[in-house]
Formats: structure tokens, C-alpha cells, sequence
């Protein structure tokens, strides 16, 4: 279970997460949805552990353990992960090599194949190279596929669906399929209802704070009429339940 | 393959280390594959094919060496070259003249392979020219022992005349550098193009010089130049990269990225770029920095430690 206990962390004199706090259960698939600019991905990087966004305030725990002083592989190690909303490029490696690590880890061929096949690429680009000879909607599934094949307990899935074509929502399904299958708790930050539509439970984000959590589509419909044309970006209104 | 009498052995080791640069030794037998192998001052072994004249001489210290491709010839397998030395101390020097003619197209592939130097020199001089409309493209591979006892200076000369496709590419990723000083010159006619290259991972007190240049004479010619260094603990480097635009239309582009590791590493870069004609073309890109954050904090989250994250995306570079 991981808890996310008062976080807050500023920048430049302004509140990017505050107060925040939020529980997620071993095993669902959150929604955290909200605007543009509302700290979603900051949210995911604390939860990480990136170098630059531990400084924050407050607790993250772990199964109960405060684990604010741990660096990205030791959460990792712990298995919490991180699919990025823009992968990175690398020059040099191979689509097989990212995906086991540079041989670090050992999948057959037949699993990195229908690891692949689950986000929609075929075997071929196992061979290619991870760099910008690739779109970022391919390095961005062949993220998916590398966080699938970690097997991880919980994974924040930053925008799983950017760089994406919209009609590629079966993909995503397929994801989150293989992923929950394999009791992996998922936080999907989104700010597309159709991606919330497919999770278990939704946080409404806004102002670096969880305005509301609940059944996805009761959120969904608040953030339907609420948040698509808010004119309080950032400021949310009081008394909001 | 001829192999000198009595250097069956000497052929055997050079191989052995050829492989582990990560060549293929059994290319050296192949009779339908133009190869060279040079041990110590010794050519230990040739062999050619229709349309290759090979000619050498016994120079002090090492081999002069001319390699003349004639007009036409398209050579399926690259030519292999490659140059050992066996003995913790000394000297080699080799002088390569390659000519390539008229619409011919070849590829080199030479592994220079030292892998016992403490106190060792190699000098190598390569002068190139490429004639109208030919392709040729030398790969450049080093092995050095683990001492940092090896000095080389390597030079390049090429001279590309129009419309030639020209590539030069050199790696030294294994082992220690030692003392290196890389320079690759290129001289491009009319609409020839070149792509320039050094790959170089410096460790302990390794000293790394390294200059490439691209004359841009001809109209439309091209040419890049780009150099990726990874320096760590107290190594040193600096690279100057430059081109000239001295034709209408010629282009440009040099680029050099000296990833640093250690607080005891000491790395510089100069950008060079003149234009003689208002028509050219001319870009530089330059950056000096860690392993870049984004990417070693992608592989870390996926469980590799700061090191193997670091190794990682290196090799990929440097590859």
C-alpha cells in the first residue's frame, strides 16, 4: 500500500503539491486526473523519487514505511516504478537491450515478443535502436512494454496515452489488463476521461491537491462540468467535497 | 591469405586480440577478402583481390603501405586491416596511402590491437584520396592494454573529389586510452560529402586530443564532424572541431558531446567555424555535462544502480 501523507513541495515561492495526501491500495487501478498544470507529474516524481523533486515536505510510505530517503533504485528495488509520459532516447540501444536491461535481466525471445505484441509492436523492433529513428508513439509503447516486463507492485503511469493515437485505447486497456493481472497496483495520470473510464478508483487533482476521489465515473462527470471549463485553474473553490 | 613463414604463432595472438576488439579473424583467411596484417614492423600476412594493388616497403619501426583501388571495382566485403603489437615496449609506425578510383565503392575495417603496451608509441598516417563518384568508408577500431602506457597519434588526410561519399569513424572504447591525439582532415570537391567521427572513453589519467576538420571546398558538398567523449575520474580531453565554408551552397555541421563522470576530469571543447562564401552553411552544436539526468533516472527506475545505468547508456553512445 502506498499513503502519501501532507506532501507539499514549492518552487520559485509557489505551492506545486500541497497538502497533499491520498491512499493507494495493493492491487487497483487509480485514475489521478486533472488539468494541465495542476502537478500531476510532480506527483509522480515524488512518488519516484527523482533527484530533483525530494525535497519535498510530508510522507511517502511504503507497506507502513516512511520511505522519503530513498533514491530511485532503492524504490525500485522496493518495486515501485515510473512509465514516463515523454520517453527519453538512447543512442545506441537496442529495443531488446532497454527492454532487458542490457541483458541484466533474461526474458526469452517468445516473452519479449508477446510483451511487445501486448502494446501493439511487432518483433521486428527488437532490433531497432531506441533513439530518433523512433516516433515518440513507439518509444512511448515500448516504455509500456519495458514497465509490463518489470513485473512491478505499483507503477505511476504518467499520461500513458500522450504521443498515442486516440483510436490506440485498446493498447492502453491491454496494458492495464497485463499489468492488474499480475496484481500491480496502477496510478494512471490522465487528463483524458476515456483513460479514467477504465480504472477502479479516481482522484480529482487541482492546485497540487486531491479536490475529490471516488467511483471514476462520479469524478469523471465532476470533471466533465466542473473542470473543463474552470476558470479557477489552480484555485480551487472552496467548499468543494 | 599469405602469411610470412614463422609468424603462424604471432598471426594466432594478433587474431586472438583482433576478436576480442570485436573483429572476426576468420575474414584474415578468406581468400575473396582484400586483408592486411601488420605485427610489430612487420607485414605478417596479405592478400588481395581483382581490381586491389597491394604494395609495401619496410620503413623504420614499422610499414608504408599503399593500398590502390581501381576506377569501377565495388567491393562486396570491407578490406580488413590490421595492425598489432605484441611487446610491452617500443614503436610503430605505419603510412598508409589509400586511392580509391572512379565510381568504386570499399569499406575498411582496421583494428589496431596493443594490448601489452607499458611503454609503447604508434604512429599512423593515413592519406586518402577518392575519386569522382566513389564511396569509401574507414572504420577505425583501437584495443589498448589496461596500463595506459600506449601513445598514439593518428592522422588522417583525405581528399574527396566530386561527388564522393566519404566516411571516417574512430573508436577507442576499450581498454585505456593512454596518450591518443586524433586528427582527421578532410578536403571535399563539388557535391562530395563526409561524415567524421571519434568515439573515445577516457578513464584514470588518460589524455585525449582530438581535431577534426572539414574544408568545404566544392559547391553543394557536406560534410559532419561529431566527437562523443565519456571522461571520467582525472582524464583529460580536448577536442577541436571545425569547418570551413568555402564553396556556394556547402553545408556544415559539427558537433561535440564530452559526457563527464568524476571530479577529477579536466575536458574542453572549441567549435570552429569560418565562411568564405555567403551562399554556405554552417552549424556547431557543443555540450559538456553528467550523463544526462532523465535518462539515468529512466533506467534506475526500471532497478539498475547509478553505475550500471551510467555503463549503460555510454556504451550506447560510444557504440
Amino acid at each position: 500500500m502506498l499513503e502519501l501523507k501532507s506532501i507539499s513541495l514549492e518552487r520559485d515561492d509557489t505551492n506545486i503539491i500541497k497538502d497533499l495526501s491520498a491512499v493507494f491500495y495493493e492491487g487497483k487501478v487509480y485514475a489521478v486526473l486533472g488539468n494541465n498544470g495542476v502537478g500531476k507529474s510532480t506527483l509522480a516524481y515524488i512518488i519516484m523519487g527523482l533527484e530533483s523533486y525530494r525535497d519535498y515536505t510530508g510522507s511517502v510510505l511504503w507497506d507502513g514505511r516512511v520511505i522519503n530517503g530513498l533514491s530511485v533504485p532503492e524504490r525500485a528495488r522496493l518495486g515501485i516504478t515510473l512509465g514516463w509520459q515523454e520517453p527519453c532516447r538512447f543512442d545506441g540501444i537496442t529495443v531488446k537491450e532497454y527492454l532487458t536491461l542490457g541483458e541484466k535481466k533474461q526474458f526469452s525471445i517468445e516473452k519479449l515478443v508477446s510483451t511487445l505484441d501486448v502494446v501493439g509492436l511487432p518483433r521486428d523492433y527488437l532490433s531497432r535502436t531506441v533513439d530518433s529513428s523512433l516516433s515518440g508513439g513507439e518509444r512511448k509503447r515500448i516504455e509500456l512494454a519495458s514497465v509490463i516486463l518489470m513485473e512491478p507492485r505499483l507503477v505511476v503511469l504518467d499520461e500513458p496515452d500522450s504521443g498515442i493515437d486516440l483510436m490506440s485505447t485498446n493498447m492502453i486497456q491491454r496494458v492495464f489488463n497485463s499489468l492488474s493481472g499480475n496484481g500491480t497496483t496502477l496510478i494512471v495520470i490522465t487528463h483524458r476521461e476515456e483513460i479514467a473510464e477504465m480504472t477502479e478508483e479516481a482522484y480529482l487533482m487541482c492546485g497540487g491537491n486531491m479536490l475529490k476521489n471516488g467511483d471514476p465515473q462520479e469524478i469523471i462527470a465532476y470533471y466533465r462540468t466542473a473542470c473543463d471549463n474552470c476558470k479557477h485553474v489552480n484555485e480551487p473553490l472552496k467548499g468543494v467535497n | 591469405m599469405a602469411l610470412a613463414t614463422n609468424y603462424e604463432r604471432e598471426f594466432q595472438m594478433i587474431s586472438d586480440v583482433y576478436e576480442k576488439s570485436g573483429g572476426d579473424a576468420s575474414r584474415f583467411l578468406n581468400k575473396e577478402i582484400v586483408s592486411v596484417i601488420v605485427s610489430g614492423d612487420k607485414l605478417i600476412g596479405r592478400n588481395t583481390v581483382d581490381g586491389v594493388n597491394l604494395k609495401f616497403r619496410q620503413i623504420e619501426d614499422g610499414i608504408e603501405l599503399w593500398i590502390d583501388i581501381e576506377d569501377g571495382v565495388k567491393l562486396k566485403q570491407p578490406v580488413h586491416l590490421c595492425t598489432g603489437f605484441l611487446k610491452e615496449r617500443g614503436r610503430q609506425t605505419i603510412l598508409i596511402h589509400n586511392r580509391c578510383g572512379k565510381n568504386s565503392e570499399v569499406k575498411f575495417l582496421s583494428h589496431c590491437v596493443f594490448p601489452y603496451g607499458l611503454e609503447f608509441t604508434h604512429k599512423m598516417i593515413a592519406d586518402t584520396y577518392v575519386g569522382e563518384g566513389s564511396k569509401l568508408s574507414y572504420e577505425d577500431v583501437h584495443f589498448h592494454s589496461d596500463t595506459g602506457g600506449v601513445s598514439v597519434e593518428a592522422i588522417y588526410n583525405t581528399r574527396l573529389s566530386k561527388g564522393a561519399d566519404f566516411g571516417n569513424f574512430f573508436n577507442l572504447t576499450q581498454g585505456r586510452v593512454g596518450k591518443l591525439r586524433v586528427k582527421m582532415i578532410v578536403d571535399l570537391d563539388d557535391e562530395a560529402s563526409a561524415q567524421i567521427e571519434s568515439k573515445v572513453y577516457a578513464r584514470a589519467d588518460d589524455e585525449v586530443h582530438i581535431t577534426e576538420e572539414l574544408n568545404l571546398n566544392g559547391k553543394h558538398s557536406s560534410g559532419l564532424a561529431r566527437t562523443i567523449v565519456f571522461a571520467t575520474e582525472k582524464s583529460r580531453a580536448t577536442i577541436i572541431n571545425r569547418a570551413y565554408g568555402n564553396a556556394p551552397y556547402s553545408r556544415g555541421h559539427i558537433e561535440c558531446k564530452e559526457i563527464i563522470k568524476g571530479y577529477g576530469v579536466n575536458v574542453g571543447t572549441v567549435p570552429v567555424l569560418f565562411v568564405k562564401d555567403e551562399k554556405a552553411e554552417l552549424t556547431h552544436e557543443a555540450s559538456i555535462g553528467r550523463v544526462n539526468l532523465k535518462q539515468l533516472e529512466t533506467l534506475m527506475a526500471k532497478g539498475l544502480n547509478e553505475d550500471e545505468a551510467t555503463e549503460m547508456i555510454i556504451r550506447g553512445l560510444l557504440r
